[in-house]
């Protein structure tokens, strides 16, 4: 059980920036998610709480202890690695008990509490089986067993599933949560794919660039993105985003979209916030909050490509420079080449100013 | 142009069957995808249709001439392989340009082709960087233009982007389908991704232990599986399959906490519905509830897991319903949208059930 | 088809494969006849007519009352014995020396592995010279110790094995470590972070970690060093010849004496042989257990 306080966190390599001033708070039982492309920190973030990279400025305190000068097998984190890292010339059983061995524990501790973590995680009948060419599903409870058999308060798991099979990453998806409510430790998850990251975590920190760019709970960070980089980056497929300039029309203040024509009016708050930019402004809605209009109503566009993917179907439309996506249940049998009428539901629609990329939020 | 077909294929090494009595027919200019589970067969389908690999049994056609004994190098079929496989000592445009090379054409041809190609794939502007300059999605477009130049009668790619990041992926898929229907050439495609399988094939065949289950496009296959294994295996989150029991009018599962109108249909022992057309609604105090035992917001949508007796069941909701794990919650669902499964788990003849 | 394939590959393979059987085995099947007979180049008469010395297994019996040569493999054992293990233990240290950076890596390394490139009769001669009464070895002793001494290296039986120990260990043990350098590197990092963060120490990390995962080549280079090391002649005889009398003689320099001092050939190729399927049983064996780990 552990809160983990980041302070004005910096990591440069040589001239190279890897992370710019972090500061986030992980409460304690908390499963936070750092979410973010290749190259944008997350890992370094990581390895620095693990105490496997020395942070250029700032601190990492653990319950308020400084961990600076805290080797990393004196810190109490459990680590989780992308390949799982199970030391394959042993045993299940030896690798769960590499940890309790190797600390010195009394053998009848160490295997009262083998026995106990492999209960816990359904491995009891393989303890005895070399580790070398088990499943991954059964390799990653025996990396999670042979870490979360020390009682670490802090587990960081560093992109588990990226080398899982799509068709298994559900299921391991489930089971990992299941995991966490179990040994309900900190848990910090770094990833790239925005589902695991939605699906399994209690808040996601979205970083870009060496750059924090947003924390928040899946809903919070889905509905109302800070900036233009977080609204491409959650969803799937992400915010459209559309370049505009504001005009006034008969029913209100809307966005002239250029030849897509113009928005719907916008809300007050938004025409609020709108007055105050006085800038480019980019018009922001989710694929999925998007009703089907009759010709002349709305926006237009044309459709350059149809996905359909089971129950859903993800319209490409395509004008210009200008690109949008909708995700529609029922898609009605539409084509490549049509046109669809399409308006943005009234609350969904979010505003960006265009210069910066930072969210225009209703005053 | 380019027709592959399999008559009744057999592929064995030693004791393992790798592809058992493999019936299928690839159209010309057509996107077909394999998709499977590991080991089920796809890769050695892509090896025998190459002619790595002599089927034991069987013939394989190419436009209607059976090359069995044909040589890899004669069936003019190109590959792109899972690690794509690009030289590191040379820049985008040698790689594009060595298979030409390789071929002795002239010159002229070679720029042309290399134009033609880069220009498709939209990588002009990075023709000139070595492999390790270029990012994941970069790499992979210039390995489809190396296939691309050859101007073979079909493509073959083996997972060809399962390296990219998930975003990355989403794109590319679309890019990938509007390079296949404007170079206007067969592309056989083997995937472990759904989605992308679903995205990109104008019709795919679902392996198991070297079985062909189902042949079909994705809308068929997904909306009439043949057998649960199918059903199963294609969408996310799965599809529900409980088993039945008839009571009065209709049928019962999940221990009456969901019933559904409907004629009897003979032999049924399990139903198959659809996360996306399970109902979830408030309990209204009739008949027996199920429990919300996990909520997983995807914004536009949220997967609901209930449990309901000693069943567990998954739901699509559109939206972010105000659903919280413990809630008792009422089923339902459209009878229509139900399927029915017999004892050898194949799919029963559907019956227009009656809307409750 | 496959069937086909193989029996072509075997036809266009044949001439290969017939000039390397009649290279590799033709030797040996002369070496066989020759040590069945008591042939001699001072016998007048060639090779070919050596069956009219036929003694059947005369030279294998008395090899068997050769104390000579037993004493000289008991010699060649004990060198193998004290080189391999040194040179195995120096090359580790090194090797894990050099798995973390220090500054000056690049030129140390340079240095390190040079002795491997010297070739062994000039190594010889350098340690000959260096092993001299009054060579720098003594001066630098005599100056550590504070009065001169002269230790007589290479002519005190007791010493000169020592001698051409120190040699042959500073010539091999360069090799050793880039093995093992090799093989330190090929051990997985995260394999060994998981480790340190599930609270092992640097010795527990070698011992559970680092050392199994090293096996097979630990293995490879204990074999290539053991059969190096058991036909070590050059530098040894260069610095010592041997002597003083027999002191230094390992089993090379013994057959090399009886072969070019009492040209008795018959018996040199019985003991040639007899060593050499005495050694092809033990590294089968030796495979045969490194497989079954």
């Amino acid at each position: 059980m552990s809160t983990i306080h980041l302070q004005q966190l910096v990591k440069r390599f040589g001239p190279f920036t890897a992370l710019k001033t972090m500061d986030l708070t992980i409460a304690d039982g908390e499963f936070v998610a750092l979410l973010g492309p290749s190259g944008c920190g997350k890992s370094t973030t990581m390895n620095m709480i693990a105490g496997m990279e020395r942070p250029s400025e700032g601190r990492i305190l653990f319950d308020g202890r400084d961990m600076a000068g805290v080797p990393m097998g004196r810190r109490g984190v459990g680590f989780v690695f992308q390949n799982y890292a199970i030391f394959t010339h042993l045993t299940v059983g030896q690798n769960l008990a590499y940890g309790l061995r190797a600390t010195r524990r009394p053998v009848d501790e160490v295997n009262r509490r083998v026995s106990a973590m492999a209960d816990l995680l359904q491995l009891t009948t393989m303890l005895d089986r070399p580790s070398a060419g088990l499943s991954v599903n059964i390799l990653q409870r025996v990396a999670i067993g042979r870490s979360a058999v020390m009682e670490p308060s802090i587990f960081l798991l560093d992109e588990p599933l990226s080398n899982v099979d799509a068709a298994f990453r559900t299921v391991m998806r489930t089971e990992l949560k299941a995991l966490q409510r179990q040994f309900r430790q900190t848990m910090v998850y770094v990833t790239h794919d925005q589902l695991e990251a939605m699906t399994m975590a209690d808040r996601i920190a979205v970083m870009d660039h060496g750059v924090l760019q947003q924390v928040g709970t899946p809903l919070e960070i889905y509905n109302d993105p800070d900036n233009l980089f977080v609204a491409r980056f959650i969803g799937s497929p992400g915010m459209n985003l559309l370049q505009g300039q504001p005009v006034e029309t008969a029913t209100g203040l809307a966005l002239d979209l250029g030849p897509l024509g113009q928005t719907p009016p916008l809300s007050a708050p938004q025409v609020a916030a709108l007055r105050q930019a006085k800038a480019d402004v980019v018009y922001g809605f989710r694929p999925e909050l998007v009703a089907l209009v009759p010709e002349g109503q709305g926006m237009a566009m044309p459709i350059t490509f149809v996905e359909r993917i089971g129950a859903r179907t993800i319209l490409h439309l395509g004008q210009g420079s200008a690109s949008a996506k909708v995700v529609l249940e029922n898609d009605a049998g539409l084509q490549t080449g049509q046109i669809l009428h399409f308006a943005p539901l009234a609350h969904a629609v979010r505003l960006f100013e265009a210069a910066s990329g930072i969210a225009l939020k209703g005053a | 142009m380019a027709e592959i077909a399999f008559y009744n294929v057999t592929k064995r090494y030693g004791d393992t069957v790798a592809v058992d009595n493999a019936s299928f027919t690839v159209a010309d200019n057509e996107f077909f995808c394999f998709f499977g589970p590991p080991l089920s067969g796809k890769s050695t389908i892509l090896r025998l249709i190459l002619g790595l690999e002599k089927p034991d049994v069987g013939e394989i056609l190419i436009d209607g001439k059976v090359v069995n004994a044909v040589s890899p190098a004669q069936r003019n079929i190109a590959m792109v392989f899972q690690n794509l496989a690009l030289f590191p000592h040379m820049s985008a445009a040698d790689n594009i340009r060595f298979p030409l090379i390789e071929r002795n054409e002239a010159s002229a041809i070679i720029e042309a082709r290399l134009k033609d190609a880069a220009e498709k794939l939209h990588i002009v502007h990075i023709l000139h960087k070595m492999p390790g300059q270029l990012s994941g999605g970069e790499r992979q477009r210039v390995a489809i233009a190396r296939a691309l130049v050859r101007d073979p009668a079909a493509y073959l790619m083996d997972d060809p982007i399962s390296a990219l990041d998930a975003r990355l992926r989403e794109e590319t898929r679309v890019e990938l389908k509007r390079i296949q229907r404007e170079a206007g050439r067969t592309l056989i495609y083997v995937t472990h991704d759904q989605e992308e399988a679903m995205s990109v094939a104008d019709r795919m065949a679902i392996l198991e232990h070297g079985v062909i289950r189902q042949v079909g496009t994705p809308v068929e296959i997904y909306d009439n599986p043949a057998t649960t294994y199918v059903a199963r295996f294609l969408g996310s989150p799965t599809m529900n399959i409980l088993p039945v029991q008839r009571v009065g009018e209709g049928y019962e599962a999940a221990s009456g906490a969901l019933r559904i109108q409907s004629q009897t249909v003979a032999g049924a022992t399990e139903l198959g519905l659809r996360p996306e057309d399970l109902r979830v609604q408030p309990f209204a105090g009739k008949g027996s509830p199920a429990t919300v035992a996990e909520v997983e917001p995807l914004g536009g949508y949220t997967v609901v897991t209930l449990t309901a007796g000693d069943v567990s069941l998954h739901a699509m909701v559109r939206g972010q319903p105000d659903l919280r794990v413990g809630v008792q919650v009422t089923l339902s669902c459209d009878p229509a949208k139900v399927i029915y499964f017999g004892a050898s788990g194949t799919t029963l003849p559907r019956m227009r059930g009656v809307a409750q | 088809m496959k069937d086909d394939g193989a029996k072509l590959g075997f036809r266009l393979t044949l001439p290969a494969q017939v000039l390397v059987l009649f290279i590799s085995v033709f030797p040996l099947l002369m070496q066989l006849y020759i040590s069945l007979t008591d042939w001699s180049p001072l016998a007048g008469t060639s090779w070919t007519q050596a069956w009219a010395m036929w003694n059947t297994f005369a030279n294998y019996i008395d090899l068997i009352y050769d104390h000579r040569l037993w004493s000289a493999l008991g010699r060649t054992a004990l060198v193998i014995g004290v080189c391999v293990p040194v040179e195995f233990l120096l090359g580790l240290g090194l090797a894990t020396l050099f798995m973390d950076d220090f500054p000056g890596k690049r030129a140390a390394y340079s240095i390190l592995i040079m002795p491997m490139m010297v070739v062994p009769a000039v190594a010889g001669y350098m340690f000959f010279m260096l092993f001299q009464s009054g060579g720098p070895i003594n001066d630098i002793l005599s100056n550590l110790i504070g009065h001169p001494i002269t230790v007589a290296w290479l002519s005190d039986p007791n010493l000169a094995l020592l001698a051409v120990m120190v040699a042959d260990i500073w010539q091999w043990t360069p090799l050793m470590f880039l093995i093992l350098l090799a093989g330190l590197a090929g051990v997985p990092e995260d394999q060994i972070r998981a480790a340190t963060l599930l609270g092992a120490g640097p010795v527990q990390r070698f011992v559970t970690i680092v050392l199994p995962r090293m096996k097979t080549i630990i293995g490879i280079a204990l074999a290539i060093r053991v059969i190096e090391c058991f036909k070590i002649f050059d530098t040894l005889f260069i610095m010592t010849g041997g002597g003083p009398g027999v002191a230094t003689e390992t089993i090379s320099v013994y057959i090399y004496k009886i072969a070019t001092q009492d040209l008795i050939w018959g018996y040199v190729a019985a003991i040639a042989l007899a060593i050499l399927i005495v050694l092809s049983i033990a590294c089968v064996w030796a495979l045969k257990r490194m497989a079954r780990t």
